[in-house]
């Protein structure tokens, strides 16, 4: 894959979210869910960051995070604005961000919750024009029979309500609104997971046209290895609520540096019906985020565990160009990708 | 742009496009309120019974009219069974029903009125005819009734009560009264409920603990000795409208607790929705979320909640009357015309006095079917 020169759109330092726990008639502090803890990353323009990890890793938190859909608890986001003036987004104020709406938008993972039943679609996707009162009365109708058609869908539609329809067309009515405004940036917080494997195809591909089509720059939660592999021009993996690789995707997928990418690469069915089957088993359960293990947190399920690993946690290091990993033995290690 | 456009609608026209029936497009753009109508069509016992709660408002409200005599209008037949309608006098059948005249005597052993029918004198039913004056909706006075007879012909189609009074107008009137001490009770219990809930579930933290526990506190009060104990504490000096107001509040101060409990719920509820995260990212304020958004999906769960309340305060001011606790004669509602009933010796003689109970009967069965056949169509959504 080409190297991408683009100039940088999005970085991430050091960003925290801590949900604390409340217990007790006080609901006094008892500690916090680490759900994203100290992640570092950097997405250029008209790029495609997928990132994975398994349930409950932070994937979506980060994704939210970034979003200021949720309060982050301390860390940088770096977001660099078409004029070329670089923002940080957990600082702005309330008016600012509502500004910057319009050049950061999202895609829901659940297309059927994601709608409001009551609204019709003329109103759904229509909502983010009316708010942020770039359009009026005709113009709406207008820039919405405009958008539906973008997304594949008749422009006849826009009266309808949500229930008229499927779950892929619920999908295309949802990156609709997510366009409405003409976003640089869209956080797809696993868009196709709750989609036909059929239909996940149509949706990726739309998604990727209309990022050739506008220049858009993708954060892709996903958790389905396939699919981020399809999309992504670089992938990063979390392991609660830390980053623990970021490489290139093909890099990645084939010559993995960190033990946790190595287990997720060997879940990934091979078509090849004869191939051997090497998966590997990772023992024991994910770490608990609100207690986590010392050192690395990986360590307690490592297969290549050694005595650092216990008690240091290892720094997320370059140690190939563009391709990060957190893991102490990832110089000595060779580990095997998808292919091996 | 165009181009791609219409590659994109080909791919999806081979995925799920099929021509649809001017019948499905129509269910496609129904909104929230006409596909919960559709739902509330098929459910026939809730239709029943939201004709009769509609009859019985209307009855309310045009109590007057359609009640053959005044609420206070004595005659001389004391607690006499009901006249009967006859439509048939054995030879002929007639559309026009009349009434037989009565005969009143004393038994002189007993000193009881007895009355016995005199099949000579028949007093043909007229309909919009004159009778007692009254007030027509508050505006103006008139005499003009939908039904009655001539006098001296009486028509209690219900039986008299212990001063002679027609027990069927009574009840007419005591609808009105107790019909709209539900709907009162229910606007104060919802204005209270729909505050405090949506106070709790919005701000959370320790609003909503207590706010939370106070609602704990008044399920956990035993209604009775409570609804006791507040109309023990109504002045005794107040007017008929005072009271009235007073026992709304005192049935309304236990009624809101649960409709604050659902606004609550709900509104954590939908606040956690994707739609209202995704209408937050665009930009829109707190108060469009709350009532673009928040508000209109679980106002139907609002309106059910509320159509299923009303019978219950209908029941509690019937209860508070029966006990001579809540509203005071002169003043009708049903639970003060139940009161006569409380004594055995005048139900075993006179049993046509308990009457007014069938109307309330009637009114909590048909809003229940109601409520039940609403609450089915209020999410529309959900399989």
């Amino acid at each position: 894959m080409a190297e991408n020169t683009n100039p940088m759109l999005l970085r991430v330092n050091n960003l925290v979210k801590h949900f604390p726990i409340r217990r007790g008639f006080l609901k006094t502090n008892v500690g916090a869910v680490r759900a994203v803890d100290g992640v570092n990353f950097h997405i250029r323009e008209r790029e495609t960051l997928g990132l994975v990890g398994e349930s409950g890793c932070g994937k979506t938190t980060t994704g939210r995070c970034i979003m200021r859909a949720i309060e982050p608890t301390s860390g940088e986001v770096l977001y660099t604005r078409s004029n070329g003036e670089t923002i940080n987004l957990p600082e702005l104020e309330r008016d600012d961000l509502k500004d910057l709406r319009k050049e950061i938008q999202m895609i829901f993972q659940d297309p059927y919750s994601s709608l409001n039943p009551r609204m019709t679609l003329l109103q759904i996707v229509g909502e983010p024009l009316t708010v942020t009162k770039v359009a009026h009365g005709r113009e709406v109708e207008e820039r919405v029979a405009q958008l539906l058609r973008i997304v594949g869908l008749r422009p006849e539609y826009m009266r309808r309500y949500p229930h008229a329809f499927s779950g892929g067309q619920r999908q295309r009515i949802g990156i609709a609104r997510a366009l409405a405004l003409n976003p640089r940036f869209i956080v797809a917080d696993e868009p196709v997971s709750a989609l036909d494997v059929s239909i996940q195809a149509q949706v990726l591909n739309l998604l990727q046209d209309l990022q050739a089509e506008y220049g858009l720059t993708y954060l892709f939660v996903a958790h389905d290895l396939s699919v981020v592999r399809h999309i992504s021009d670089r992938v990063a993996v979390m392991y609660v609520g830390k980053l623990v690789e970021m490489a290139a995707t093909e890099e990645l997928y084939y010559t993995p540096l960190h033990p946790y990418t190595e287990a997720l690469m060997s879940s990934v069915p091979k078509p090849d019906p004869r191939a051997t089957k090497r998966r590997i088993i990772l023992e024991g359960e994910v770490a608990n985020p609100a207690n986590p293990p010392s050192g690395c947190y990986f360590h307690p399920r490592c297969r290549y565990c050694i005595d650092i690993c216990k008690e240091e946690e290892p720094e997320l290091l370059e140690y190939r160009p563009e391709h990060y990993a957190k893991c102490h033995r990832a110089e000595e290690l060779s580990l095997r990708g998808v292919g091996g | 742009m165009a181009d791609s456009a219409d590659t994109r609608s080909d791919v999806v026209g081979g995925e799920e496009e099929q021509t649809i029936g001017v019948e499905e497009e129509r269910l496609m753009v129904a909104s929230q309120w006409s596909l919960m109508w559709l739902h509330f069509k098929r459910h026939k016992l809730a239709v029943a019974g939201a004709i009769v709660v509609g009859l019985m408002y209307f009855m309310a409200i045009f109590h007057g009219f359609i009640a053959p005599y005044e609420r206070a209008t004595r005659s001389e037949f004391i607690f006499m069974r009901p006249q009967p309608l006859v439509f048939n006098d054995g030879e002929n059948f007639s559309l026009r029903p009349y009434v037989m005249g009565m005969d009143a005597a004393m038994d002189r052993a007993t000193f009881t009125r007895t009355y016995t029918v005199n099949e000579d004198i028949r007093y043909p039913v007229k309909f919009l005819t004159r009778g007692d004056e009254y007030n027509f909706l508050g505006l103006f006075k008139t005499d003009v009734h939908l039904f009655g007879v001539d006098r001296p012909g009486t028509i209690f189609l219900l039986g008299t009560d212990e001063l002679g009074r027609d027990l069927l107008s009574r009840s007419i009137y005591g609808g009105s009264i107790s019909l709209s001490i539900g709907l009162v009770g229910v606007v104060f219990s919802f204005v209270l409920g729909a505050l405090l809930g949506g106070v709790s579930g919005y701000y959370g933290g320790v609003t909503d603990t207590i706010i939370q526990r106070l609602i704990e506190f008044l399920i956990s009060l035993p209604t009775i000795p409570l609804w006791m104990a507040l109309s023990a504490a109504v002045p005794a000096g107040w007017s008929a409208i005072q009271v009235y107001f007073a026992i709304t509040i005192i049935l309304s101060l236990h009624g809101w607790c649960g409709l604050a409990r659902i606004v609550r719920g709900k509104m954590l509820e939908t606040s956690h929705e994707d739609f209202v995260m995704a209408a937050k990212l665009s930009g829109s304020s707190d108060w469009r979320i709350i009532t673009r958004h928040l508000l209109p999906s679980f106002m139907s769960y609002l309106i059910v909640h509320m159509t299923l309340a009303i019978p219950g305060m209908i029941l509690g001011e019937t209860a508070l009357s029966f006990l001579g606790l809540g509203l005071r004669p002169p003043v009708v509602s049903w639970g003060v015309l139940l009161q006569q009933a409380t004594n055995i010796r005048t139900v075993a003689t006179y049993p046509w006095i308990m009457y007014p109970g069938l109307f309330v009967i009637l009114t909590v069965l048909a809003f229940n079917f109601m409520g039940d056949g609403l609450r089915d169509a209020a999410d529309p959504y959900k399989v």
